[in-house]
């Protein structure tokens, strides 16, 4: 295949050209409710292709391999648009040539299973929480999706890799009268089968609280200190912080490129923040990213200090600053844009009940339910929460969504709890579907976030 | 397809083809200079089989081994998902459109001198930041099936987007542009967007509490996507709605009609058939309040015995791979019938208010119940008739159900809305509004 690849870009008078071709299959099971509502495994395929010519750089993508052609003459037209009309002149920052192929380590390969076995299980899990108090439904359903990635530049890379990630995931929805309550759920990851095996205690507990929200009051709009639980602490790491740090998002804009200068003093003396998706066992874990650099961990912030950024040869290359390796693409379709992969807060020393008790009065926060941030701007919601009074947990409640400002809440951040945990499912959206997104923190207490209530 | 439909004929009891082939070309000129330039050429085939009434699936993007094909679909069949519906039969379609081929035409240079016509147009009246991004989307869609029906469109259009951030953020507000032919921003609408950005300058603090509230047209989608989750025949058939029960009640204020009319002749995506191959037409969910029908695929129509509707789609709330996605209820081209009062003086009218230009985190919270809280992003607030400023860290938060009773006024033009359909501004009293 690297050959085949090599010959379609040999010769094209350009200063760069990279061609990625990508092989996607997919298996997916669906369940709404009891009833089955879709079985099936695909495969497809197509590539992608970028040039640099003379400072410009563009890219375009195609399905079948007679449009590759088309497809480099489009690139090349792109780029050398960018310079006649006097755009932004781009250059890749030097990296090693690589040529290697990267074997596929799986504790338990989701493709020797049976498609019945892979129904059953589904259904196990759904099952148990359609037979929980209140739930009157689930969507729930088993996703596998496999990249075959076969990597060529014209400086001489080849790079081979393939990725596997799996989950059972969805939600569930409990109902009383007219009132509607639902909760997300997730296991997964990017390791194999195994991972999705004996987790049935997952799908209770969430059953269970979807049915216990439906007493639950709605938060009161206003401003609270509150404490935040790995996941959304997570959220709030991978959404209002970890795209900052991702170069294409403040490359043009000058006014945040200089607030985000490294060595500023952004965040409080408690929070250390990393990219790391060299740690396997976990959704983010990739070796190669999509134009062939080695993925390394790059430490964002240090006790409030910012120390690195997240890079693609060309933002490293005009920022001035190293390589990282964090260049994605969701698939075939999409030209790689930089990416966070697996993003997490360093955990501190104090235990949940000590930042209960340092809370004294507040909401405690729990789970993401979506967020998303426009530059220094973010909201997200909580899947549910609690009161906490003169120190302790009070009653449950519902309809929790979080607004706030990066710089003011990185300030914010008081306490760093010594707990840890990572998502086992990714799915961030940037333009694209980065489903292997992983993010995580301690449990983490912050003082003056907005609140909105029914 | 021919083919493949044929060696799917053989195997089932009915079979469906559809095929996607699309052309795009976008050009970005992010702080006033081109930063990105791209194009997409993708095809992609989705067959549907029925047999002994269960369905089987399968797609794939580069249709290299039909038999492959539909070997996939034979074995997704082993999944027992049930399925009681019949691939629609012919049906008289008016004539579509041809698409203007200057469109497809259009290079990036053609692109480029667009948007920068709009850039140096901003340049002279805002000081700060301006980015303009441009496209053109061809795309070719065609359904066969074993009932005999045999249909194909073409659509195309360009685009312009213009932003302005607002110093030191990203948060800004914008326009929005498109037609079937090339043409150019109008100057009148980007003289509106530099109004908007003068008046929002200035950042404000204000309280918490309860308030007026205005959805603009590009935020609208906040408060109906919640409606439309909650009248999809999913949710119907799954008896999680908030709705069960209440159709041919009043729900909404009586000021409120909701439709989708992909026939619309003003639609830049102008369709009659959806993609299962089903008529489209003037479909109404509310109509002056009244809750009056279901959004359904071909599959919901049946397990609720109801006529299809011309609303089974291939799409995804987050996007996706056409082919990849199987059609589901969805209101395509919605529109949410004018009012009869100007913005302006639907501004002048609010004593104590916040403008909705843009919204954070319409995805997240209760959406089946109806619930939304949303972060301004941005919000105007509004004294006495009066623009003060834009909200410093703002929340708007409340439920369909309730907001929707308490329409003040509805403004008199549709605007095209970067989320798809065409709205105009609505005016809501009593709002909860959070902010520090």
């Amino acid at each position: 295949m690297l050959d085949r690849l090599r010959s379609m870009i040999s010769g094209v008078e350009v200063d760069f050209i990279d061609i990625r071709y990508e092989i996607k299959t997919e298996t997916g099971i669906g369940f709404a409710g009891r009833e089955i509502k879709s079985v099936g495994s695909n495969r497809t395929d197509g590539y992608v292709i970028r040039v640099g010519k003379k400072g410009g750089f563009s890219s375009a993508t195609v399905t079948k391999e007679e449009d590759v052609p088309r497809a480099i003459q489009l690139a090349v037209e792109g780029a050398e648009t960018i310079i006649s009309t006097g755009g932004k002149r781009s250059a890749l920052a030097d990296v090693p040539v690589v040529r290697k192929t990267v074997e596929l380590v799986l504790e338990g390969d989701p493709r020797k299973i049976s498609i019945d076995d892979k129904i059953e299980l589904t259904r196990k899990y759904n099952d148990l929480m359609l037979e929980q108090p209140q739930i009157e439904t689930t969507n729930l359903g088993y996703a596998e999706v496999g990249r075959e990635k076969h990597y060529v530049n014209s400086e001489g890379t080849a790079v081979s890799e393939e990725i596997l990630t799996t989950n059972i995931s969805g939600e569930v929805i409990a109902k009383r009268g007219s009132l509607v309550q639902n909760i997300r759920v997730s296991i997964g990851g990017a390791d194999g089968y195994n991972k999705l095996l004996n987790r049935e205690d997952v799908f209770l507990k969430r059953a269970q609280i979807a049915g216990q929200l439906l007493d639950a009051d709605p938060v009161k709009g206003g401003t609270y200190n509150v404490i935040l639980s790995p996941m959304l602490a997570g959220v709030f790491t991978h959404e209002a912080f970890g795209h900052f740090s991702e170069a294409d998002i403040i490359e043009d804009n000058p006014s945040l490129r200089e607030k985000m200068s490294l060595g500023e003093k952004l965040g409080s003396d408690e929070i250390t923040i990393v990219a790391d998706s060299t740690m396997n066992n976990q959704i983010g874990y990739y070796v190669y990213d999509d134009e062939g650099v080695a993925v390394k961990p790059v430490t964002l912030m240090d006790r409030g200090v910012l120390t690195g950024r997240l890079h693609s040869r060309r933002t490293a290359s005009a920022f001035g600053e190293p390589v990282s390796g964090h260049t994605v693409a969701e698939d075939m379709r999409f030209e790689p844009i930089v990416r966070m992969g697996t993003i997490y807060i360093k955990p501190g020393e104090r235990s949940l009940d000590d930042l209960i008790a340092e809370l004294g009065d507040g909401l405690y926060l729990i789970d993401g339910k979506g967020g998303q941030t426009s530059g220094e701007n973010f909201t997200f919601g909580a899947q549910y929460g609690f009161k906490v009074k003169d120190g302790r947990l009070g009653p449950m409640i519902r309809d929790i969504n979080i607004m706030g400002n990066l710089f003011s809440t990185l300030q914010n951040i008081e306490a760093i709890g010594n707990d840890m945990e990572l998502s086992e499912r990714g799915g961030c959206g940037k333009g694209q579907l980065n489903i292997k997104s992983a993010l995580g923190a301690p449990h983490i207490l912050v003082r003056n976030m907005v609140v909105g209530g029914a | 397809m021919k083919k493949l439909l044929d060696i799917a004929a053989k195997v089932s009891d009915q079979a469906e083809v559809f095929s996607i082939r699309s052309d795009d070309s976008s050009l970005e000129m992010r702080n006033g200079k081109p930063t990105d330039v791209s194009a997409s050429i993708q095809s992609g085939y989705a067959l549907r089989i029925l047999r002994n009434g269960r369905i089987g699936t399968a797609y794939t993007k580069n249709l290299l081994d039909r038999e492959e094909l539909v070997s996939n679909a034979m074995d997704s069949l082993k999944g027992k998902v049930e399925a009681g519906f019949s691939f629609p039969e012919p049906s008289d379609l008016p004539a579509s459109w041809l698409p203007d081929e200057s469109v497809s035409g259009m290079g990036f240079h053609d692109l480029h001198s667009r948007s920068r016509k709009a850039l140096d147009y901003l340049k002279r009246k805002v000081e700060g930041q301006i980015d303009v991004y441009s496209g053109r989307e061809v795309q070719d869609t065609a359904i066969m099936n074993t009932s005999g029906l045999d249909v194909s469109r073409k659509s195309a259009f360009m685009y312009v987007y213009t932003s302005l951030p607002f110093p030191n953020t990203e948060t800004g507000v914008h326009k929005f542009y498109q037609s079937r032919k090339p043409g150019d921003f109008p100057e009148s609408e980007l003289d509106k967007l530099v109004d908007l950005y003068t008046a929002g300058l200035p950042e404000v603090d204000i309280p918490t509490g309860r308030m007026k509230v205005v959805f603009t047209p590009d935020t609208m989608y906040t408060i109906l996507w919640r409606l439309s989750v909650a009248t999809t025949g999913k949710s119907f058939y799954n008896k999680v709605s908030p709705l069960q029960g209440k159709r041919g009640e009043r729900i909404l204020s009586e000021k409120f009609t909701l439709y989708g009319d992909p026939t619309d002749t003003e639609e830049i995506d102008q369709r009659f058939f959806d993609d299962e191959g089903v008529p489209t037409k003037k479909h109404t969910i509310f109509e002056e309040g009244v809750f009056k029908n279901l959004i359904l695929n071909l599959d919901y129509a049946d397990k609720l015995s109801e006529e299809p509707t011309g609303t089974g789609y291939r799409g995804g709330m987050w996007g996706g791979e056409t082919v990849s996605l199987a059609p589901g209820p969805s209101l395509n081209c919605s529109r949410v019938a004018p009012g009869n009062v100007s913005f302006e003086d639907m501004i002048k009218g609010i004593d104590r208010g916040v403008l909705v230009f843009g919204v954070l985190g319409a995805h997240s919270g209760n959406i089946l119940n109806g619930d939304f809280s949303v972060g301004l992003n941005p919000g105007f607030y509004v004294e006495n008739g009066v623009i003060k400023g834009r909200v410093k860290d703002g929340m708007v938060a409340g439920n369909v159900y309730d907001v929707l009773k308490n329409i003040v006024s509805i403004e008199n033009r549709l605007h095209d809305s970067t989320s798809g359909g065409k709205y105009p501004s609505i005016l809501l009293d009593d709002v909860s509004v959070a902010a520090k």
